[in-house]
C-alpha cells in the first residue's frame, strides 16, 4: 500500500520545490534591483572602528605584534600581553610532561621486554685468545667525559621536568626545592661543558662515522636485531653512526638552546627563550631515549660490547662478529695481540708487574 | 571573602609613572626589576592610551601552573604570591606570564638568574607579617595594615584601581555609563548616548555677538 502513495508524493514534492526555487529567484532578483536603485542615493560607507575595542585588540596583539613605549627598561617591557606564554604553558603541561614520560617509560619497558625475549647477545665463538686495540686512552677519556656530563645533565634535567608530580609528594616542597635548586645550578654550570665534550667527540670520531657502502644493507637487515645472523660492518656500524650524527645535530641543538636559556641577560625575549626551551626539551628527551638504548647494549644487552671502551681492547671474536670489515683488516695488519700481552701492557694482572710502555695511551 | 584585583582605566591614565616610582620605593625592589610599568600604545598617534601593568593576580595563574617547584600560592584575599625560599630561579613563570610580572634579578650562576621577583599586591610574603625577613625579600606588607597597594592609592587620576574586585568593577562600570557609549562606539554622539539628564542649553552661548 505504501509504494503507490510514495509515487504520488514525489511529483508533488518536486512541484513544491519548484515553487520555492522560483520564489527564491524572484527574491534575489528583487533585491538586486533594489540595491541598484538605492546605491546612488546612499553615502559611501566608511569602516568605523570602535576605538576602545581597537585599543584592547592592540593590547592583546590580536592582529599584529604591538610594542608600546615605556619608561621602564628591560626585555619586552613595552609588551602588555605576552601572546606566546600561554601556548608555551600548554606545551609544557599537557604535552611535554606526559608525552616524554610515556616515551621514556616505554623505552625502558621495551628494553626489559627485549631482554626477556632475546636475552644477552653472546659472542658466538666465545672469548678468544686474542684482542684488538679499539680505542686509545684519549678516545676513552673523551667518551667517559661526555658520558658523565650527559648522565648528570639528563638526571638533573629530568628532576626539573618530573619533580613536581613525582618528587614533591615524596620529599615535600622544601626538600624538593633544595634538590631542584642544586639540580638547576649544576645543570647550568655543567651544561656548557657538554658543548666542549661534543666538539672533542666530533673531532675525534667524525671520520669513522661517515656513512659507507655496507650501511644500507645493515639498515635493511635491522642491524641483526631480528634473527641470529650478524651483519658485517666497519669500525662503527650504521646504528652507531646514526647515534653519532644524532648526537652532533640534536646535541648541538640542545647545547645552543641551553646557552640561550642560561643567559636571559642576552635579552632575546620570551618567545625565543620559550622556543629554545621547546627545542631543548624535545631534543633532550630524544637523546636520552637513544642513550638508554646505547647504555643497554653496552651493559646488559651484548657480551663484550663495553670491553673496548673500558680497557681499550676488544675481543677478536667479538670484533669479527660485530665489526667484521674492520676486524679482518686489523687482523691482516697484525694488530691482534694475545690476552697475555694486553694484560702485561695494562698491568691488570697481579702476577704480571705493570709495564709503563706508553702503548696503552697510543692504543698500539 | 574579598578578591583583590587591579584595574587600570586607559581613559584616565596620564602616563605619569607615579605608580612605578611608588612601587619601586615602597617595596625596595631589587636592581633591574620593576614590578609595575606604564606602557603607552600608539604614542603620539590618534588613539594614544596608556596602561599601568603589574601582576594581575590571576584566579588561575599560569606562573603557578608551570612552576617546577610549586612555589606559588594564592592568599585568602586572592593575591598570588610566591615563596622565595622555594623558588629556584628557573624563569618558567617569566615565559608563561601574559603580563611580564615575574622577572629575573641579576644574581646567581653567571650573575643572570636569581630568585624571581614579582608584584605582591603589597601583601609581603609567607613570613610573619612585618618581619625583617619579609621586608627584605618581598617589600612592604600594606594589606596586613589594612591598606591597599601604594601604586593605586597614590594614583593622581584614579586610573589605577586596586581592591575588592566587586567594588572596583562597580566603580569602573559607573565610569563607563557616565562616559556613555561615545567612547565605546563612535558614531553615536556623546549627548545622545549620555545617561545624564539634558541641561536644556539649546540656543545658549557665552557670547551673543
Amino acid at each position: 500500500m505504501r509504494t503507490p502513495a510514495h509515487h504520488k508524493t514525489v511529483p508533488h514534492a518536486l512541484g513544491v520545490f519548484g515553487i520555492y526555487l522560483l520564489g527564491l529567484c524572484l527574491l534575489l532578483f528583487s533585491t538586486l534591483v533594489d540595491a541598484q536603485e538605492k546605491q546612488p542615493k546612499e553615502l559611501p560607507t566608511v569602516q568605523m572602528m570602535n576605538p576602545a575595542a581597537e585599543f584592547w585588540r592592540d593590547v592583546r596583539q590580536r592582529s599584529a605584534p604591538v610594542s608600546g613605549k615605556t619608561q621602564v627598561g628591560g626585555v619586552e617591557t613595552g609588551v602588555l600581553i605576552n601572546a606566546t606564554g600561554d601556548r608555551w604553558r600548554q606545551f609544557r603541561m599537557s604535552q611535554l610532561i606526559p608525552i616524554s614520560g610515556y616515551i621514556l617509560g616505554g623505552m625502558v619497558i621495551l628494553l626489559v621486554a627485549f631482554y626477556a625475549i632475546r636475552g644477552r647477545v653472546p659472542i658466538e665463538g666465545g672469548m678468544s685468545e686474542h684482542k684488538l686495540p679499539r680505542y686509545t686512552g684519549y678516545e676513552r677519556m673523551i667518551h667517559w667525559f661526555m658520558a658523565s656530563i650527559f648522565i648528570f645533565l639528563a638526571v638533573t634535567g629530568l628532576i626539573l621536568l618530573f619533580g613536581r608530580p613525582l618528587l614533591i609528594p615524596v620529599l615535600g616542597k622544601e626538600g624538593f626545592s633544595i634538590l631542584a635548586s642544586a639540580s638547576k645550578e649544576g645543570h647550568n654550570l655543567m651544561g656548557p661543558l657538554f658543548l666542549l665534550a661534543l666538539v672533542m667527540i666530533i673531532i675525534q670520531f667524525v671520520r669513522r662515522n661517515i656513512y659507507q657502502k655496507g650501511d644500507l644493507s645493515w639498515l635493511i637487515r635491522g642491524g641483526g636485531i631480528i634473527g641470529k645472523k650478524h651483519v658485517p660492518s666497519n669500525f662503527f656500524n650504521m646504528g652507531e653512526k646514526t647515534m653519532f650524527w644524532l648526537l652532533v645535530f640534536v646535541g648541538g641543538l640542545i647545547g645552543v638552546s641551553g646557552l640561550i636559556l642560561v643567559f636571559p641577560v642576552l635579552g632575546l625575549g620570551r618567545e625565543i627563550m620559550a622556543l629554545a626551551h621547546v627545542g631543548h626539551a624535545i631534543g633532550a628527551i630524544l637523546m636520552i631515549t637513544v642513550i638508554i638504548g646505547h647504555i643497554y647494549i653496552g651493559t646488559v644487552g651484548m657480551e663484550g660490547a663495553i670491553e673496548g671502551m673500558k680497557t681499550g681492547y676488544c675481543d677478536l671474536n667479538w670484533a669479527k662478529e660485530h665489526h667484521d670489515l674492520w676486524a679482518s683488516k686489523a687482523e691482516e695488519n697484525g694488530e691482534a695481540l694475545s690476552n697475555q700481552e694486553v694484560a702485561k701492557m695494562r698491568g691488570d694482572r697481579g702476577s704480571v708487574p705493570p709495564v709503563h710502555s706508553g702503548l696503552q695511551e697510543s692504543g698500539k | 571573602m574579598a578578591r583583590m584585583k587591579f584595574y587600570c582605566d586607559p581613559e584616565r591614565c596620564i602616563e605619569c609613572n607615579a605608580c612605578v616610582t611608588a612601587c619601586k620605593n615602597e617595596n625596595e625592589v631589587p636592581w633591574g626589576v620593576n614590578r609595575r610599568r606604564v606602557v603607552t600604545i600608539k604614542d603620539g598617534d590618534p588613539g594614544e592610551r596608556s596602561l599601568s601593568v603589574a601582576c594581575m593576580h590571576c584566579s588561575d595563574a599560569p606562573c603557578a601552573t608551570v612552576c617546577p617547584v610549586d612555589c606559588f600560592y594564592t592568599t585568602q584575599d586572592g593575591v598570588v604570591l610566591h615563596d622565595k625560599d622555594i623558588c629556584i630561579g628557573c624563569g618558567y613563570c617569566f615565559y608563561a606570564c601574559p603580563f611580564g610580572a615575574p622577572q629575573f634579578p641579576e644574581d646567581g650562576a653567571f650573575a643572570t638568574r636569581g630568585k624571581m621577583d614579582k608584584c605582591t599586591f603589597c601583601a609581603g610574603g609567607p613570613e610573619a607579617d612585618h618581619s625583617a625577613d619579609e621586608h627584605r625579600k618581598y617589600g612592604s606588607n600594606r594589606l596586613a595594615e589594612g591598606k591597599l597597594p601604594l601604586c593605586a592609592e597614590m594614583c593622581s587620576t584614579k586610573a589605577l584601581l586596586a581592591g575588592d574586585a566587586d567594588v572596583i568593577s562597580d566603580v569602573y562600570r559607573k565610569r563607563i555609563i557616565n562616559r556613555g557609549a561615545a567612547v565605546l562606539a563612535r558614531g553615536v554622539s556623546f549627548q545622545d548616548a549620555s545617561f545624564r539628564a539634558p541641561s536644556n542649553l539649546g540656543g545658549k552661548s557665552s557670547s551673543q555677538e
